[in-house]
């Protein structure tokens, strides 16, 4: 699983995820929330802070990202699955932090 | 070939020719596909078969009979003791740990022991089997991904709260308060409500306010009247009838 692996967050600066739990929408973003908030996530780039908000208002429910060099990611999750929410953020981060990964690798 | 060079060399009229061919004319055994009389095309139009339509596949009418599992006896054991929780404490509250280690969640148990809540684990899965046949099947929703029950005998909604600031990774999604089912908002405002008692002490002043307010209005005339006498008492015996008559007329006025 994609998970399993965990999520690389090393080009990330904060992810806050707002949802309505009484919503039936919230699931992918409830998926995602735990995918990202892992301890392996988290060990990757400690400085990164990972909010969760809770709210009660049938809003839809909100991913919103902001990368270290100014750039922000926002997912609607109310119709996405929580995998293409996770290849879509992951996309995004490596094409960011592309160099230390391939020296990882290499 | 032999017969047919027989018939063109006795040709004439008088002579019927010894043999005659009958087999003459196009061949019946050909290499390529000979073209079918019209008359027998006809035939084999008319009679031929048509198959039976094929009906729609098996499963695409009738949904697919769904499999129903029997529930295993550790199901039903959860069951009780969800039931078990719902019965016995007032204040049951939802909250999704996104991610928590060991040694957070020994320290959030610590914290939470301390007035009295406990934290229960139990299988999703039995959650939602659980909850539509009991009155709390609007909490449906909140069990999905990883859950966490903190559960209280008496609704301590502020102690919660403070401890569960100290961890970041658990989110409240709604609790379930003396029967009312209660968004993370409106606990944080029962949490805020001053105590029981304290309400009924405000209650209680309050009413007996106007009680005591038209108390004191029906009084105000006689306990004038006897606060004037005891005056009149007073002048009276010290100073001695003969002062009194002076003073008699102005103090009727």
């Amino acid at each position: 699983m994609a998970a399993a692996r965990g999520v690389i967050l090393k080009a990330v600066k904060k992810i806050a995820v707002q949802f309505c739990p009484f919503e039936s929408n919230a699931r992918s973003t409830r998926e995602f929330l735990v995918l990202v908030g892992s301890e392996r996530s988290r060990a990757t780039n400690m400085n990164c802070e990972v909010t969760t908000e809770v709210k009660h208002d049938a809003s839809e429910p909100l991913i919103d990202v902001s990368f270290l060099d100014g750039e922000r990611l926002v997912m609607r999750g109310a119709k996405l699955t929580s995998r293409e929410m996770l290849t879509a953020f992951q996309t995004r981060c490596t094409a960011k932090d592309p160099q230390a990964k391939l020296g990882a690798k290499k | 070939m032999a017969a047919t060079l027989c018939g063109k060399l006795f040709s004439s009229p008088a002579w019927l020719p010894l043999t005659q061919s009958v087999r003459h004319g196009s061949k019946a055994v050909t290499r390529h596909r000979k073209p079918l009389h019209i008359l027998k095309q006809k035939m084999i139009a008319v009679t031929k078969y048509i198959p039976p339509k094929p009906g729609p596949p098996a499963g695409s009418l009738t949904p697919r009979p769904k499999r129903i599992e029997e529930e295993s006896g550790l199901m039903r054991i959860l069951k009780r003791d969800l039931e078990d929780v719902f019965k016995d404490n007032k204040m049951v509250a939802v909250a999704q740990n996104s991610s928590s280690n060991s040694e957070d969640m020994l320290v959030l148990k610590h914290r939470l022991k301390k007035h009295d809540i406990s934290v229960k684990f139990f299988p999703n899965q039995v959650s939602r089997a659980f909850l539509p046949g009991s009155p709390y099947k609007n909490m449906e929703p909140l069990f999905m991904g990883p859950t966490v029950l903190l559960v209280s005998k008496e609704p301590k909604a502020k102690q919660m709260l403070l401890a569960l600031r100290g961890s970041p990774q658990i989110a409240l999604l709604g609790a379930c308060i003396e029967n009312t089912l209660l968004s993370r908002q409106g606990v944080l405002d029962y949490s805020k409500l001053p105590t029981v008692i304290t309400m009924q002490g405000e209650l209680v002043s309050s009413l007996t306010l106007m009680t005591s307010q038209t108390v004191s209005m029906l009084q105000r005339h006689p306990a004038h009247l006897s606060a004037l006498l005891q005056q009149y008492v007073k002048q009276l015996s010290p100073e001695g009838s003969a002062e009194q008559a002076p003073t008699q007329p102005t103090e009727a006025a």
